[in-house]
C-alpha cells in the first residue's frame, strides 16, 4: 500500500502513475484505499502530467497524435459499454442475491456452479446447432417413422430419424446450388467436436489454476479461531432470521470451540487404534465392494439391454418400457448407494467433521464414476461390435435416456429429500426439524450429469440443449424447494476450499475421462456402415487424414499439410512438448518450496 | 456513447468508472439507488458537484445493511467524518469495496478498519470484544468472551504486541480464502 504521508511521496506517486499504462493506471487507481475525493485528485493530477509530458515530447501534438488519443478515448469507453450490455445478461442476479442473503455463501456457491455448467452446455449447443445440424438440414432425409408421445421417454422410435442422432448426418458434401460453394458435413462434424472439447480444456484447466492459487491453504497453518471470528462472518446474509440463525450458529461454535478437549491430543490405547483402523478398512471395503457389485449389475443389466435391441424394432408399449429399465436401475443405483455411504461414515468416528465429508465425497465420486466407466465399456466394446445397423445411434439413445431418467431422479429427490423431509420434521418427528441442503450430494449429482452429457455430444449433438434445458428447470425447482424447505447450514463450510475440489473433480475423473472415451471412439471404433457423417471410413479419424492427403495436391496449403506431419501425427513433436511441460512443472514446484522456506524463515525472525 | 442522461457530466463519469469497480450503468443505477433513499434531498443533477450527506439512519435502513451488525461501523468507515453520514462519493466508495471485484488487500484494508472500533489502527482486545458480543448477539457471558478474544490474540498476533496490527490481519486473510466471499454485498 502507499500511504500518502507528505507531499513527495504523492508527487512520486502522480509520476510512477503517469508513466503506466492506461489499465495498468486505472487498475493501481481502483485499488488505492483512499476516499473517493483523494482518489479523483489524484487521478486528475496523473491526467495534467501526462498531458504535460506528451506536450513537452514534441511541441504541439499533431493532428494524427490527437486523432489517435481521441479514438483510443473513444474505443475504451465502447469497450466499456460492450461490456456493460454483457453484464446486463447476467441471469439470475436477483434470485443468487436473494439465495446468498437467506442461506449464505456455501449454498450459493452450488448455484453458481449450476449457472456455470449451463454456460457449457449453451456454448455446445449453439456451435453444434450451427455448424452441424443447419447444415443438416439442407440435406435432410424424410422421415417416414410416426410420432407417439413415448419417443419424448425413450428416446427411439420418430426421434431415430432426426438431427437428434448422429446416424441421421449425411457424410456427403451439402451444396445448394450446382459447382457452388460445399460445405463438407465429414470434416465440419469432426472439426466442431473436436474444436469444443479442446475450448473446454482450456476454460477448466485455467478455472482449476486460478481457483488452486487463489483458495489452496496449508491446512496447519489455519488458524481456527481468529478466522472464525473475523474472516467468516458473511456479509451477503441480509435477511433478518438468517442473521439471528447464523449468530446463533457462532454462539454454539465458539461454546464448543471452549469447551472441546483438544481433538489432537487424543489418548489411544493401541487396542483402540487396532480397532479403528479395522473399522476403516471395513467400511472402505464395503464401500468398494457395492460399487463393484453395482457396476457388474449394470454390466449384465446392460448386456440384457442389448439383447433387446438385436431382437428387432417393435415399436409397442413393453419393448419401449424395456428400454427404460437400464437407466432407471442406474439412477436408483446413484441415489440409494449414497444413503449407505454416509451411514457408514457414521459408524465410523472421524478426527474432524472435514473428514467425514470428504470421504464420502470421495466413496460417491468412485461410485458415479466406475457406473460410467463401466457402461463407456459396454457401449465401445459390446455396442461397437454389436451387429446393429446403427450402433452410435443406439449409444446416443442410451445416453438420452439417462439424461433423462437422472433428471427425473433429481427432481423427485428433491421432492422426497427437502419437501416430504420437511413436512415429517415439522409435524410427524418435530426433533428432526427443518433439512438443510445438502450441497455435496447435489453437486456430485450436477458433475454426473455434465459427464454423461459430454459423453453424448458426439453421439447425440443436441443433447447440450435438452441438457441446458434440464439444468434450467433443475434450477428453479431446486431455489423454490430450498427457499420453501430448507434451513441455512448449521456447520460452517469452508467453501473457497469446496468450490476448488468440485472444479477439480470436474476436471479430473469427469473431462479427462470424457476426453479418452471421445479419443477411443474417433481414433479406434469402426464407424457403422450405413449410417452417420463416416459410414464407409475405417474410423472417424480417418476423415481428416483424407483430407489432408486431399490436401497434398494443393501448393497453397502446403503450410497446414506440414502442420499437420510435423506437428499433430508426430510423436517427437509430443514427447518434446511432454518433456518441456514436466521441466516447467518441476521448477516451480521447486520455487513454491523455496518460498515456503523463506516464509517459515521469516516467521521465526519476526516471533524472536 | 450510449443514453443521455443529465445526472453526471461525461468527465465525472468518466472519473467515477476510473475510481471504482463500477461500470457506467452501475454508478447510475447506484446513484438511483442512493437517491430513492431521500429523494428530497438528493437533486437530480450531479453537474455541479452539489454537497449533499444523507444521515446514518437513512444508510443503515437500506436492505442490504439494515440487518448487517457491523453496519453502524462500516458506515462509519466510510463516511467522511467518520460519523456514519455519507455522501454520493462515500456510497460509491462503500460498495466498490464490497463488490466481487474489489481485491483482497482493499478489502482487508477496510475490514481491518471496520473491526477496530476505537480507530488507533491496532485491533486490541476490547475491540475483538465488542466484535464477538456483535456476532452473538451478546449471549456469551463476559469470561467466555475474554477466553476467546485471549485466543484469536494468541493465533493471529506475530509480533506478540498483545493486539493485531494490519500486517497481523493481513497475514490471517491470505490463509483464509473465503473471506473474498464473505466480505461481499451484493447491490
Amino acid at each position: 500500500f502507499c500511504f500518502l504521508h507528505g507531499f513527495d511521496a504523492e508527487g512520486d506517486l502522480v509520476g510512477s502513475l503517469a508513466s503506466m499504462s492506461t489499465n495498468e493506471r486505472i487498475k493501481a487507481i481502483q485499488k488505492m484505499p483512499e476516499t473517493m475525493g483523494k482518489k479523483r485528485e489524484i487521478r486528475n493530477k496523473v491526467l495534467k502530467e501526462i498531458t504535460k509530458k506528451s506536450r513537452h515530447r514534441g511541441g504541439q501534438p499533431s493532428c494524427c497524435t490527437q486523432c489517435l488519443q481521441g479514438a483510443a478515448v473513444s474505443f475504451r469507453r465502447f469497450g466499456n459499454t460492450l461490456s456493460e450490455h454483457f453484464h446486463q445478461l447476467r441471469i439470475w442476479h436477483k434470485t443468487l442475491k436473494i439465495i446468498g442473503a437467506e442461506f449464505g455463501t456455501s449454498v450459493l456457491s452450488y448455484f453458481v456452479f449450476l449457472k456455470w455448467l449451463l454456460n457449457f452446455n449453451l456454448f455446445s449447443f449453439l456451435i453444434n446447432f450451427s455448424f452441424i445440424t443447419i447444415p443438416q438440414f439442407l440435406a435432410a432425409e424424410p422421415n417416414n417413422l410416426s410420432f407417439t408421445g413415448l419417443e419424448l421417454f425413450t428416446g427411439a422410435g420418430y426421434f431415430q430419424q432426426t438431427v437428434l442422432y448422429y446416424g441421421f448426418y449425411t457424410n456427403a458434401t451439402i451444396s445448394k446450388v450446382e459447382n457452388g460453394p460445399s460445405y463438407n458435413m465429414q470434416l465440419a462434424y469432426i472439426f466442431t467436436v473436436g474444436i469444443y472439447f479442446v475450448i473446454c480444456f482450456l476454460i477448466l484447466l485455467f478455472s482449476m489454476a486460478k481457483f488452486f492459487s487463489r483458495n489452496f491453504v496449508n491446512p496447519q497453518t489455519f488458524s481456527v479461531n481468529a478466522s472464525r471470528l473475523l474472516c467468516t462472518w458473511d456479509f451477503n446474509i441480509t435477511n433478518e432470521k438468517a442473521v439471528k440463525l447464523k449468530q446463533k450458529n457462532l454462539h454454539t461454535q465458539i461454546k464448543e470451540g471452549l469447551t472441546e478437549v483438544n481433538k489432537e491430543v487424543l489418548d489411544f490405547s493401541a487396542m483402540e487404534i487396532v480397532l479403528r483402523i479395522a473399522i476403516h478398512l471395513f467400511a472402505w471395503a464395503a464401500s468398494l465392494g457395492i460399487a463393484v457389485a453395482a457396476c457388474t449389475g449394470v454390466y449384465f443389466l446392460s448386456i440384457n439391454n442389448l439383447e433387446l435391441f438385436m431382437k428387432g424394432h417393435r415399436n409397442d408399449l413393453e419393448s419401449q418400457s424395456a428400454m427404460l429399465v437400464l437407466p432407471v436401475v442406474v439412477s436408483l443405483l446413484n441415489t440409494l448407494i449414497p444413503f449407505f455411504f454416509s451411514w457408514l461414515g457414521h459408524l465410523e468416528r472421524f478426527q474432524t467433521p472435514g473428514q467425514h465429508i470428504y470421504v464420502t465425497i470421495i466413496r460417491n465420486i468412485i461410485l458415479k464414476m466406475s457406473i460410467v466407466g463401466i457402461l463407456c465399456y459396454y457401449w465401445l466394446n459390446i455396442v461397437a461390435a454389436s451387429e446393429s445397423q446403427c450402433w452410435e445411434t443406439l449409444v446416443g439413445q442410451d445416453i438420452y435416456r439417462l439424461v433423462l431418467v437422472d433428471f427425473i431422479f433429481c427432481l423427485l429427490g428433491s421432492f422426497f429429500g427437502e419437501f416430504l423431509r420437511r413436512i415429517i420434521g415439522t409435524t410427524v418427528w418435530v426433533s428432526l426439524g427443518l433439512p438443510e441442503f445438502d450441497i455435496g450430494r447435489n453437486v456430485l449429482d450436477l458433475i454426473y450429469a455434465q459427464t454423461l452429457t459430454w459423453i453424448g455430444i458426439l453421439f447425440s449433438p443436441l443433447l447440450p440443449g435438452i441438457q441446458m434445458i434440464a439444468f434450467f428447470i433443475v434450477f428453479f425447482v431446486k431455489k423454490v424447494s430450498l427457499m420453501r424447505n430448507c434451513q441455512p447450514p448449521r456447520k460452517v463450510w469452508r467453501t473457497a476450499q469446496m468450490m476448488t475440489s468440485f472444479i477439480f473433480l470436474l476436471f479430473c475423473p469427469s473431462f479427462l475421462g470424457v476426453l479418452s472415451v471421445i479419443g477411443v471412439t474417433v481414433w479406434r471404433l469402426k464407424p457403422s456402415e450405413e449410417c452417420g457423417p463416416f459410414r464407409g471410413l475405417s474410423s472417424m479419424y480417418a476423415a481428416v487424414s483424407e483430407w489432408i492427403q486431399i490436401l497434398e495436391s494443393f501448393t497453397a496449403s502446403k503450410w497446414v499439410v506440414w502442420i499437420y506431419h510435423n506437428l499433430i501425427s508426430s510423436e517427437l513433436f509430443f514427447f518434446i512438448l511432454s518433456t518441456f511441460v514436466l521441466i516447467v512443472t518441476y521448477i516451480y514446484c521447486e520455487i513454491i518450496r523455496g518460498r515456503k522456506t523463506m516464509t517459515k524463515l521469516l516467521q521465526k525472525q519476526l516471533n524472536n | 456513447m450510449g443514453n443521455k442522461q443529465t445526472i453526471f457530466t461525461q468527465e465525472q463519469l468518466d472519473a467515477y468508472q476510473d475510481c471504482t469497480f463500477f461500470t457506467r450503468k452501475e454508478i447510475l443505477r447506484l446513484f438511483h439507488r442512493y437517491r430513492d433513499l431521500a429523494p428530497q434531498l438528493v437533486p437530480l443533477d450531479y453537474s455541479d458537484k452539489p454537497a449533499v450527506t444523507l444521515p446514518y439512519e437513512l444508510i443503515g435502513s437500506m436492505p442490504e445493511l439494515k440487518d448487517n451488525p457491523f453496519r453502524q461501523r462500516i458506515a462509519e468507515v466510510f463516511s467522511e467524518h467518520g460519523d456514519g453520514n455519507m455522501t454520493l462519493d462515500d456510497f460509491l466508495d462503500m460498495f466498490s469495496v464490497l463488490s466481487e471485484m474489489a481485491p483482497r488487500d482493499l478489502k482487508a484494508y477496510y475490514a481491518f478498519k471496520i473491526y477496530d472500533f476505537n480507530n488507533d489502527d491496532y485491533i486490541c482486545k476490547s475491540d475483538l470484544e465488542k466484535t464477538v458480543n456483535k456476532l452473538t448477539r451478546n449471549e456469551l457471558t463476559p469470561e467466555e468472551v475474554s477466553l476467546v478474544c485471549e485466543k484469536v490474540i494468541y493465533e493471529a498476533d506475530a509480533d506478540n504486541d498483545g493486539k493485531l496490527s494490519l500486517a497481523d490481519f493481513q497475514h490471517m486473510i491470505i490463509r483464509a480464502p473465503d473471506f473474498l466471499s464473505t466480505f461481499h454485498i451484493r447491490i
